[in-house]
Formats: C-alpha cells, sequence, structure tokens
C-alpha cells in the first residue's frame, strides 16, 4: 500500500548583513548559476589530472549526507517514508529540480528526475550530449541513500540509466549497495 | 559614487530564491542553484590538494575559468534584471563604474563574499578587498601556503569584462577574459582580508 507523504522539511533561512552570508537553518548556503555547476561538471569530466566525476559525485555525497543526517536529527525523523520525503524536499531547495524516488531498499533503489538543473542547465548552455553529465545527483543519492538507512558514506553505487541531457524526458537512477 | 551599498544589500538579499514546482530556480536569465558552502569547498579543496605539484596551477586556472564565465554571464543576468532596474539603476550617475560597485554590492547580497571595490583605474585595473567569504572556509587553524578564493577571482575580472571589455557577448566568444585577476592577499593565509588585483589580459 502507497505511502502518504507528508513530512515537511523545517527551513529557517537568514541573511546576516554584517558578514554578508546566507545560511538555511545555520548552515552557510550560496546562490550560484547553471554556468557555474556546467563548467564545474565540464571540468570533472575532462579532467585528466584524477578522477573528477568521482571527485564531484563524492563532494555531493558528502554533503547530502551530512545535511540530511543532521536534518533527520533535528526534525527527528526515523521512519524512512518521512526522510525520502524530506530528501526530495531537500534537493529541490538546493534547486537542483524535482527528485522522485521510485523505490527505496537498504540494498537497492531507483530514483527518477523529472526536472534536472544540470541536465537542463548543460543543455541551455551547450544543448544536448549522448553521455550523461549528473555526477552531482549520482553523489546525493548515495548520500540520500546512506543518511536514510543509517550507513556510512561510500555506501552505495549510483548509475545513471536515462538522462535529460540526451533527450529522455526524465532520468533516472539506480542504486545499489556496496 | 552614487550607490547606496546598505540599500542595495538589503533589498536583493530578500530576493525570494524558493524554487518552482519543478525544484528549479529560474532567475537572471539563469537557472539558480542553492547549496552549501561545504559542496564547493570541498570539491575545489580536494582538487587542488590531490593533482599533484605539476598540475596545481592547471587545476586552480579551471576553478577560476568556471567562475569567470559564471561571473560574465550571471553578472550581466543580474545588470539587466527587473530587480537591479528597479533597485540600483535609479543610483547610477556615473556608468560604468557605478555599475561595478552596484554589482558588488550584489555580490554581497549573494552571500559571494563582504567585497568592495577599494581601487578603480576605469578601464584599466581594479582592486578589490573582501573582509568575509566562503572560500576561506577551507582552513580553520592556521594559514594556506597559496591563496584558494577561486571563485572570487573569476568573478572580480568578469565584472571588470562586463563594465569595460566592449559588448556583452551570450556565446562568450568575445567580451569575456579581457581582464584577468591575481589574488595578492587572503584570509585563508592568514590575512585580514582577501585582496584581488584585476588588470586587463
Amino acid at each position: 500500500m502507497p505511502v502518504t507523504k507528508k513530512t515537511e522539511i523545517i527551513v529557517e533561512r537568514r541573511y546576516d548583513p554584517r558578514a554578508c552570508r546566507h545560511t538555511i537553518n545555520g548552515t552557510p548556503y550560496v546562490l550560484h548559476c547553471h554556468h557555474y555547476m556546467s563548467l564545474y561538471t565540464q571540468l570533472a569530466e575532462d579532467c585528466s589530472m584524477l578522477d573528477g566525476r568521482k571527485l564531484l559525485a563524492e563532494s555531493a555525497e558528502d554533503c547530502a549526507f551530512e545535511r540530511l543526517t543532521a536534518i533527520f536529527q533535528a526534525q527527528s525523523l526515523d521512519h524512512v517514508a518521512d526522510r525520502i520525503a524530506v530528501a526530495e524536499q531537500l534537493y529541490a531547495l538546493w534547486g537542483l529540480g524535482g527528485m522522485k524516488v521510485v523505490c527505496a531498499g537498504p540494498e537497492s533503489g531507483e530514483v527518477e528526475l523529472t526536472a534536472s538543473h544540470v541536465d537542463e542547465g548543460w543543455i541551455k548552455k551547450w544543448g544536448k550530449r549522448d553521455k550523461p553529465v549528473n555526477f552531482v545527483t549520482c553523489g546525493f543519492i548515495a548520500g540520500m541513500f546512506a543518511a536514510v538507512f543509517g550507513r556510512p558514506t561510500r555506501s552505495y553505487s549510483v548509475i545513471e540509466t536515462s538522462s535529460i541531457v540526451c533527450g529522455a524526458d526524465r532520468s533516472r537512477f539506480e542504486v545499489v549497495a556496496n | 559614487m552614487a550607490i547606496d551599498r546598505k540599500r542595495v544589500i538589503a533589498a536583493l538579499s530578500k530576493l525570494d530564491v524558493a524554487g518552482n514546482e519543478e525544484g528549479l530556480i529560474p532567475a537572471y536569465n539563469v537557472f539558480v542553484n542553492q547549496m552549501p558552502t561545504t559542496f564547493w569547498n570541498t570539491f575545489a579543496n580536494r582538487l587542488t590538494r590531490q593533482v599533484g605539484p605539476d598540475m596545481l596551477e592547471a587545476a586552480e586556472w579551471l576553478l577560476v575559468n568556471a567562475a569567470h564565465e559564471c561571473g560574465y554571464h550571471t553578472g550581466y543576468g543580474i545588470i539587466t534584471s527587473e530587480e537591479w532596474r528597479s533597485v540600483v539603476a535609479p543610483m547610477v550617475t556615473d556608468a560604468p563604474a557605478d555599475v561595478l560597485h552596484g554589482a558588488f554590492a550584489v555580490f554581497a547580497a549573494w552571500g559571494w563574499a563582504k567585497a568592495e571595490i577599494v581601487e578603480l583605474k576605469p578601464g584599466e585595473k581594479m582592486v578589490v578587498r573582501a573582509y568575509d567569504y566562503y572560500e576561506a572556509d577551507v582552513v580553520e587553524y592556521g594559514a594556506m601556503s597559496r591563496p584558494a578564493a577561486y571563485m572570487l577571482r573569476g568573478i572580480c575580472g568578469a565584472f571588470m569584462d562586463l563594465a569595460y571589455g566592449g559588448d556583452y557577448d551570450p556565446t562568450g566568444k568575445t567580451g569575456i577574459r579581457t581582464f584577468q585577476c591575481v589574488q595578492t592577499k587572503g584570509i585563508e593565509c592568514g590575512d585580514d582580508y582577501g585582496e584581488f588585483v584585476v588588470t586587463r589580459a
């Protein structure tokens, strides 16, 4: 039987004019644009010095894991459905798009994007392409699954199997425990 | 300078950055994102620490370049936006210098840095000081051996491009990278402020 998602993320925004800093729930945030995101993504993909895609994904994974773990604790969220509802809202709060967790368990899961900042930003800047670019979301999903199921980071592998940037109407990710 | 910096920051820092029903934030002719500063800092810090000394300058250039291009396009979006027209444009009496001062007030409103222009030779040189910026957060103890405010370097160069680099080119083929920026001081290096010197490329 489907579970109704009603839990909402609590968001307290502040701007400190003395430091010129934005915070959400006490954590420093900053506004950037799709140009910056696209160029970081391109940098990660083209980086011959090391595995930039992994580096970018892991940076997103660590960030999502840390934030979600803190939110689950602050809002006393113990149920998987509540945690997933809040994670989907956090993804949208960050401006990354519309994320829908299709199914999730401790060992595997499936996730879809109905809209994507990374993909649509890339298309707006450079047009469509034939390979996925959403390393940031792969990392976010890995961090999300780890936080939701109480596991450490690097517990999950995420593969993007269908992509908005390649012309699909939605992006799709498959998740499996390592 | 006719720009009322405090008024600009007060007005533009309260902009509604809530996403639409798709989870996207379209504004200023771009898609905006709002992410924890740790995400950007983590990637830049790990990249520059892991590439090794031979590739460090190349990695730094890539990070600065990302910000330069972002600053050029988003900066143009900002100075042609409705918010700019309603809040900042009425204060501009000496363009493009006032536009630059206004842009740095927006800089603060977006949470990029508490920064101001301390020297401006129109069309030639600009010196910016930043008294608080998130890129310095990578150091919590001691001082780095080289500055790490790649985003600020890129944005400072881009804003001079917009002011003195000719007409805006949405394709990015001309107009951009007519200026370059060097970071001469950094809070992350133990200085009281970050300093950014922009000159013709």
